[in-house]
């Protein structure tokens, strides 16, 4: 048998009966190399995964890690929470405003949707059953804008994208991701806004006086400004991805021991130790999908799917239609994390020859394959949220549903309007 | 045996923890330096490198611990007990297999990379190939302290720092 078919049928088997997806890639690798009469030396699975991890550019998500673990103390989330609350929370609905605003802002010192979700999601969770929504309805409205936390820089996701396609630059994908990732923010407050309507949710009617708003401006300040010096640096060439992360991770430890005086030094080794722990399960994966790649190119694979699709003389928008349904069915299975490094090289030259641009693209690719992590039956977003606000599965993706057809019209708008990704990057000179 | 294992899991965590620290801070110097003094530190971007080959391998073992590799596993929650635990028994020997290979074939790979050299520290390729089958065999050694449980009923150890269900998923 062809190693390329060996491969990708026990992967299919491996991950159907539950081995761990680092491990899974892993052996259906060995499972190839053994089998399959290409001759392959085993120590491919080897050097491969050495390559696949031994990369500068990579580093930048374990400081990415690192600094929100570092920022996100207790304080700093009752900060944003404030710092959002005092534009939204008199409205009709107002904490589920809060609660969007606050993810939004979140995501902005975040990379993950889960560190969005674990965190403050479960507090806003707590605050919203408190003032009187359903608990389920508020886990579902964590979950769906949590999405924002790997579209909204810095995001873990688009670093390994941008390793995966290089005619994207994690730099430009970063700024490519603000005005889609305020847009789903949009969506999650108008869903928002129509439920607190039908089921008449209040808000606080507390407005704060002028003076306490500029006090908390002032506080929420230098958590607003991180994803400022981030992007800022880069593009003024101050520093790398990699540089810029890790001057997240001074930052937020000064504005943690200093600013907002949460973070004790005797803390400082367990999120060293949690941050390693993050750090070392994302690029296993990474290592792992690296020699699972290898035995797909050597073998062809990207390059036949590329003529065969080529060859169908699609346009440029059935194209991101048909991909458009296979990421969510995709997704719907598979983590963002091995869609991004098993299908970005295979599905990003096609794209490429069929006339969709890079950004654009990618941009479908990682909120499409993002919005697999809330549609049930398997989502970690969907596990995680229930978990933490102890919410039966079963409720929370009931409520879910409206959440999910304003993200459908979203992913369409973000589709069909490719300005939505290339404007902002463009005007700001990034390629 | 639960002294071994107290003594075990802490030297791992700590290994973890200054090499993720050393890194921080050696590329942080290296971005200060650049900037106030136009030195720059020609190894800094090399040694973090290799220091984050050793973590990964390294962290492998106590995120198994955690149950934090993420899996699907719908099939098995579908499946009657007894069914559920025949699979995860074939998964426990797949996954022994998988760093047996790892710790056996990563030593064959330090022996034929031995003598050639990191550009610039200019140390064997050896020593950074070498966490793999170092990571490899601490795994095993924290898979079996765990197996049984995953086997029975797919528990794995608690840690209160560290959220297994957060990992790996972004």
């Amino acid at each position: 048998m062809s190693a390329s078919v060996l491969l990708l049928v026990s992967a299919c088997i491996y991950l159907a009966i539950g081995v761990p997806v680092a491990f899974a890639l892993g052996l259906s690798t060995i499972t190839a190399l053994v089998l399959s009469d290409a001759g392959y030396p085993l120590l491919v699975l080897l050097k491969e995964t050495f390559t696949g991890i031994d990369s500068f550019p990579l580093m930048a998500v374990p400081f990415f890690i690192l600094a929100a673990e570092l920022m996100s103390g207790g304080s700093l989330t009752e900060v944003l929470l404030k710092f959002a609350g005092q534009f939204v929370g008199h409205k009709r609905g107002g904490l589920g405003y809060t609660n969007v605003v606050s993810l939004t802002f979140f995501s902005g010192i975040s990379g993950s949707a889960l560190a969005d979700a674990a965190g403050p999601g479960s507090m806003l969770i707590r605050m919203m059953d408190k003032a009187g929504y359903s608990r389920s309805y508020a886990a579902a409205l964590t979950a769906s804008t949590a999405i924002v936390g790997p579209i909204i820089p810095p995001s873990i996701i688009m670093i390994i994208y941008a390793l995966a396609d290089d005619k994207v630059s994690v730099a430009a994908l970063f700024v490519a991701g603000l005005v889609p990732g305020v847009l789903i923010a949009i969506a999650m407050c108008i869903v928002n806004w129509y439920i607190s309507k039908k089921r008449n949710y209040k808000g606080d009617n507390a407005f704060p006086s002028r003076r306490e708003m500029w006090l908390t401006t002032w506080k929420a300040l230098p958590a607003i400004l991180l994803p400022v010096i981030i992007l800022g640096g880069m593009r003024a060439g101050w520093f790398t991805p990699t540089e810029a992360s890790v001057v997240a991770v001074f930052y937020a430890l000064l504005c943690g021991k200093y600013v907002y005086k949460t973070l004790a030094w005797k803390a400082v080794p367990n999120i060293l130790n949690r941050s390693a722990l993050l750090t070392a399960s994302v690029l296993l994966i990474i290592g792992m999908s690296a020699s699972f790649a290898w035995i797909l190119t050597i073998e062809g694979v990207p390059q036949t799917v590329a003529n065969w699709i080529v060859g169908m003389h699609l346009n440029a928008w059935t194209f991101l239609i048909v991909v458009n349904i296979f990421l969510l069915l995709f997704g719907i299975f598979i983590e963002p994390l091995p869609g991004v490094m098993v299908l970005v090289p295979i599905l990003a030259p096609v794209a490429a020859q069929v006339g969709v641009e890079p950004i654009h693209f990618a941009m479908i690719v990682i909120y499409n394959l993002t919005l697999g992590m809330i549609t049930p039956p398997v989502g970690g977003l969907l596990f995680v949220t229930s978990n933490v606000s102890r919410v039966p599965l079963s409720d929370l993706t009931r409520e879910l549903k409206p959440f999910l057809w304003a993200h459908g019209i979203v992913l369409m708008m973000l589709t069909f309007i490719p300005a939505l990704s290339n404007w902002l990057p463009k005007l700001m000179g990034f390629k | 045996m639960q002294t071994f294992e107290r003594y075990f899991v802490a030297t791992n965590k700590w290994l973890l923890i200054v090499i993720l620290a050393v890194m921080s801070v050696i590329i942080f110097t290296n971005v200060v330096l650049r900037y106030t003094t136009s030195i720059s530190i020609e190894w800094a971007e090399e040694v973090a490198r290799h220091l984050m080959i050793w973590l990964t391998f390294l962290g492998c073992g106590p995120v198994l611990r955690y149950g934090g590799h993420i899996a699907v596993e719908n099939l098995q929650d579908a499946l009657p007990r007894p069914f559920a635990i025949g699979l995860r028994v074939i998964i426990s020997i797949l996954i022994t297999g998988l760093f047996v290979f790892f710790t056996w074939y990563g030593l064959e790979y330090m022996d034929r990379t031995q003598y050639q050299q990191t550009p610039t520290t200019q140390i064997s390729i050896a020593i950074i190939y070498a966490g793999l089958p170092i990571g490899a065999a601490m795994t095993l050694v924290h898979w079996f302290l765990i197996v049984k449980d995953y086997i029975l009923n797919r528990s794995f150890a608690a840690d209160g720092d560290f959220d297994a269900t957060a990992s790996a998923s972004l």
